[in-house]
């Protein structure tokens, strides 16, 4: 096969140095100089765009992003792995089709999802609505704090996890369950010596595909968190729309190297780069 | 507590502690029932939002905190309101064209990079991830600014044209990576097999190959049309010209604080729709299994 | 007397409503190397799997050193097991995969295995001024598990492997890991689950030696589960040949093979001719239309009876001193010897000769009274 179709590999290349590496490029040339828009006619070197990471606004937004998206993640992990872990161990016939019933939510609209939360998030919203009308009073007010938002990110990203750390689960050998029991281990140590060291790819890349987009959305926190709640992502989104390029590409080169070090990770986990999925 | 055996009444019962073990019981029984609060919790996460959009659809009273009687209307006016019937067009236009063109791209792709040495498929696959792994936002800025480059050669380019290949592009990292792990498992004579019996390469691809992969072809499809069916950002970044999905338009619908009670009958549709397609492809998968048992 | 170490008392499994195991009674004893032979489905995974725990039984029960283990789980029982697939953990390398089972028993079990008093003994005379603790007492034992660690991987020689990781070793070498990871825990009972089926011929062959020679050391029971007959024939002091979840035939390798009792014994053992014919009195048979002696059996006069006469039982003579003659259909050369297939009275007989002969040859055949062998013929046939 290889010699023939070695050739279609190539556009692709092309495609992500072009799609993928390029705007990088130049948005680490936008992060030195400081102009307007895209124009470069008027654009002087500079090095004062630096001078913003340090700012207490911008130190807090990055803080932020980081404690909100580490609290979700470990969230999920808890949550997300007895989820999947249930699952797997249950008796169902399909289980893949419960699984996908599951995160069926996951198919809706998420900033939908995301102002239907915000609603009931308020002390008076339709479901305190139908239940006062059968005579029971509850309230709950936490609209635009951050439980509301850690609660949004966990409802819109633990489907990621409870799917790849379900993957992984499947992927274990059954007969390595049974190796461990009849080499003494009990249900509970068989599965902190088995099955969780076996699982960790699955922990590994669901965290990622939680960590990232909690850490760098900005939708979740401007909706729930009512603009009391600043994440990054929120930040480089006012700078865009503002214009300020600069700003905000400073600050997406930033977020980027974080990233890459995650991919870094992630490559060094799996060698083949397949771990996803 | 030790069972007994009618017939074996000579024989001991081998008690566990004899062999230096312990019943837990009690944390056991502690510990399944965190667990099912835990469950619960968890689905309740999930499913109380689509619950309460669903509440919405039928609720007669426009105000979001209060509800009049149940009524379906909203489900009639989603034809009726221009502006949504227009973004929803726009979804379906956006994700059927570009699942269809990342499926057929990413699968002639992912068996070209099947073929490469493993340096460069280890260059490749990381570049693949970064689509993939790349927060939204940075994704959405870079290719605006990319397509704001090219502004001046091409003028009305902002529009559907952008945000088609906005999806494209963040959609042939998971066809790529589905069709991968098929490829793999190939039987590596097959394709040779296929040339000694005289068909030619293209045709023995057509013929041999797509048909044995076929299955990762569909799951990367599924997933690329669940991911642009449902993506913001980069669409919100990447469209022009008053080009709207229905997540931009959303989004803006509710910074005007005018979402219409029809895009909550809509949602509720396709949760739906969703649910459906998915009890009867398990339902076609079971049955094919069951001829094939058989 | 031997000692009985496992009974098995009318065990029933079923499957989907089909029948695995069909009442089955079995007694084995300590330090035998007991071999369940029979084709695949026959239930001998099944009964194996029952003694260690990963499969309930639905009726009967299960006695290991003279206790019911029915409800013990598997973990407490004291059987090991080597897997088909060796089941070896590919999360750690050679030497944490043989002391995983030590390392994370309980602590109470790993008392009990190293013997509570000799190590606070051990642990007086090696730290003299210390108190005993539960965690000194545990540093001693995770010495002991090492030096055992030691021990095991020389006995399966993989001397020098002990940091492999799991996926790099080949399947001989994880064949010998998964041996050591289970007789480190010094089971009475070790069970084998077809182990030597994914290795090639000249890699099976040396470890039937080597199993045997590590079950005499060792003096623990082997069970061993295979449908390879000629596998069960070199290492078993035992052999139980099961289909359809009974045992046809319990017996030392030479009874199975000398004696089979029933058709389907004789032809699962070796290759054999099975010829029906008449037991005429005793001392005389009648078989392919030729009234010939024989020695050893009581049966009713005139009783049909099944004749097993093993192919190389059959004398090649010449034609004048021949009590049967038959035509060559073929002959194929197999090394050592000629197998030929003849036609006697319309019967086709198998037989291996070390002369060569060719094809439509005329030959003159002849058996030995004592090699000839009878079974009864089976009701429903």
């Amino acid at each position: 096969m290889n010699k023939y179709f070695k050739k279609l590999a190539i556009p692709y290349f092309v495609w992500l140095y072009v799609l993928a590496i390029i705007p990088f490029v130049i948005m680490a040339i936008l992060s030195f100089v400081n102009n307007e828009g895209l124009n470069f006619s008027k654009a002087i070197f500079t090095l004062d765009n630096f001078g913003y990471l340090t700012t207490s606004s911008t130190v807090i937004a990055f803080m932020n992003s980081l404690f909100y998206a580490v609290i979700a993640t470990l969230t999920c992990i808890v949550i997300g792995y007895m989820v999947a872990y249930a699952i797997f161990r249950s008796h169902f016939k399909n289980k893949f089709l419960v699984m996908t019933i599951l995160i069926l939510p996951m198919w809706s609209n998420m900033l939908l999802r995301i102002e239907a939360l915000k609603n009931i998030m308020e002390p008076h919203n339709i479901i305190t609505d139908i239940l006062s009308k059968l005579g029971i009073h509850v309230s709950l007010d936490i609209a635009g704090t951050p439980l509301a938002v850690i609660i949004g990110l966990i409802s819109t990203y633990i489907p990621f996890m409870i799917l790849s750390i379900y993957t992984a689960l499947e992927k274990i050998d059954y007969s390595l369950e049974e190796a461990a029991l009849d080499l003494g281990l009990t249900e509970t140590k068989k599965f902190w010596k088995v099955i969780f060291p076996l699982s960790t790819k699955g922990i590994v890349s669901g965290s990622i595909m939680v960590f990232l987009p909690c850490m760098s959305g900005f939708a979740i926190p401007e909706i729930l968190g009512q603009g009391n709640i600043l994440l990054i992502g929120n930040v480089i989104d006012q700078h865009f729309r503002n214009m300020n390029y600069n700003l905000g590409s400073l600050l997406a080169v930033v977020i980027l190297i974080i990233i890459l070090g995650a991919i870094f990770l992630v490559s060094k986990f799996d060698k083949e780069g397949e771990t996803l999925l | 507590m030790i069972k007994q055996y009618p017939g074996y009444e000579q024989y001991e019962v081998a008690n566990i502690e004899d062999y230096g073990y312990k019943e837990h019981r009690l944390t056991k029984k502690i510990f399944k029932v965190f667990r099912a609060i835990v469950i619960i919790f968890a689905v309740f996460l999930m499913y109380i939002p689509i619950f309460t959009i669903f509440l919405q659809s039928i609720n007669s009273s426009t105000i979001t905190s209060e509800f009049g009687q149940i009524t379906f209307k909203w489900y009639a006016n989603i034809f009726d309101k221009g502006s949504l019937l227009t973004a929803i067009r726009n979804t379906v236009f956006i994700s059927i064209w570009a699942t269809l063109i990342s499926t057929v791209l990413g699968t002639l792709f992912a068996i070209g990079i099947s073929t490469l040495e493993r340096k460069a498929k280890r260059h490749i696959m990381l570049l693949n991830n970064i689509p993939l792994l790349n927060a939204d936002i940075v994704s959405g800025i870079g290719l605006m600014l990319i397509f704001s480059s090219l502004i001046h050669i091409f003028p009305y380019f902002f529009g559907w044209r952008t945000m088609l290949l906005a999806h494209i592009f963040f959609t042939l990292p998971y066809v790529v990576l589905s069709v991968l792990p098929k490829l793999r498992e190939l039987d590596p004579n097959l394709f040779e097999a296929s040339l000694d019996l005289g068909v030619k390469p293209y045709p023995s691809l057509y013929k041999v190959i797509i048909p044995a992969i076929k299955a990762g072809i569909f799951s990367g499809m599924i997933l690329a049309f669940t991911m642009s069916f449902d993506d913001f950002v980069i669409s919100y970044y990447t469209t022009g010209n008053g080009f709207d999905n229905l997540s931009i338009w959303i989004y803006s619908s509710m910074g005007r604080k005018s979402l219409s009670p029809s895009v909550y009958a809509f949602s509720t549709l396709v949760t739906i729709l969703f649910f459906i397609l998915l009890i009867i492809t398990n339902l076609l998968r079971g049955r094919k299994q069951h001829h094939e048992n058989h | 007397m031997k000692k009985v170490l496992i009974d098995l008392k009318d065990i029933v499994k079923t499957f989907d409503g089909q029948t695995i195991v069909n009442h089955l009674n079995l007694q084995i004893y300590e330090n035998e190397f007991l071999t369940l032979l029979g084709p695949s489905g026959c239930g001998k995974t099944t009964t194996l799997r029952m003694i260690a725990g990963f499969e309930k039984t639905e009726a009967g029960v299960i006695i290991i050193d003279g206790k019911i283990v029915n409800d013990l789980p598997p973990y407490a029982r004291p059987v090991n097991t080597v897997f088909q697939r060796y089941a070896l953990f590919p999360h750690l390398n050679v030497i944490e995969n043989i002391v995983f089972g030590l390392k994370n028993s309980s602590y109470a079990s790993k008392l009990m295995f190293y013997g509570e008093d000799n190590l606070i003994m051990e642990a007086q005379d090696k730290y003299p001024n210390k108190k005993i603790t539960k965690h000194l007492l545990n540093k001693l034992i995770n010495e002991k598990i090492y030096q055992d660690a030691e021990y095991a991987i020389k006995l399966v020689n993989l001397q020098g492997l002990e940091y492999r990781k799991i996926n790099q070793l080949s399947g001989g070498q994880m064949q010998r890991v998964a041996l050591a990871r289970a007789i480190i825990n010094r089971p009475k009972i070790l069970l084998l689950d077809e182990p030597l089926a994914a290795l090639d011929l000249k890699l099976r062959q040396n470890m039937h030696y080597e199993l045997k020679e590590m079950q005499r050391r060792l003096g623990i029971t082997f069970i061993f589960v295979t449908h390879d007959q000629e596998e069960a024939m070199t290492m078993s002091d035992r052999i139980v040949v099961i289909n359809d979840g009974v045992i046809q035939q319990l017996g030392t390798p030479k009874e199975i093979y000398n004696e089979p009792v029933n058709r389907f014994v004789a032809d699962f053992i070796g290759e054999s001719n099975i010829i029906r014919g008449k037991y005429i009195k005793e001392n005389e048979i009648e078989v392919l239309n030729k009234r010939i002696p024989c020695v050893g059996y009581k049966f009713a006069e005139n009783e049909i009876v099944d004749v097993v006469i093993r192919p190389e039982d059959w004398d090649v003579v010449s034609l004048d001193k021949a009590v049967f003659v038959g035509k060559v259909i073929s002959s194929i050369f197999k090394g050592v010897h000629y197998e030929i297939i003849a036609k006697v009275e319309d019967v086709e007989l198998i037989i291996h000769t070390y002369e060569e002969v060719k094809v439509n040859d005329q030959i003159g055949l002849k058996v030995d009274p004592y090699k000839i062998h009878l079974m009864r013929v089976a009701q429903d046939e």
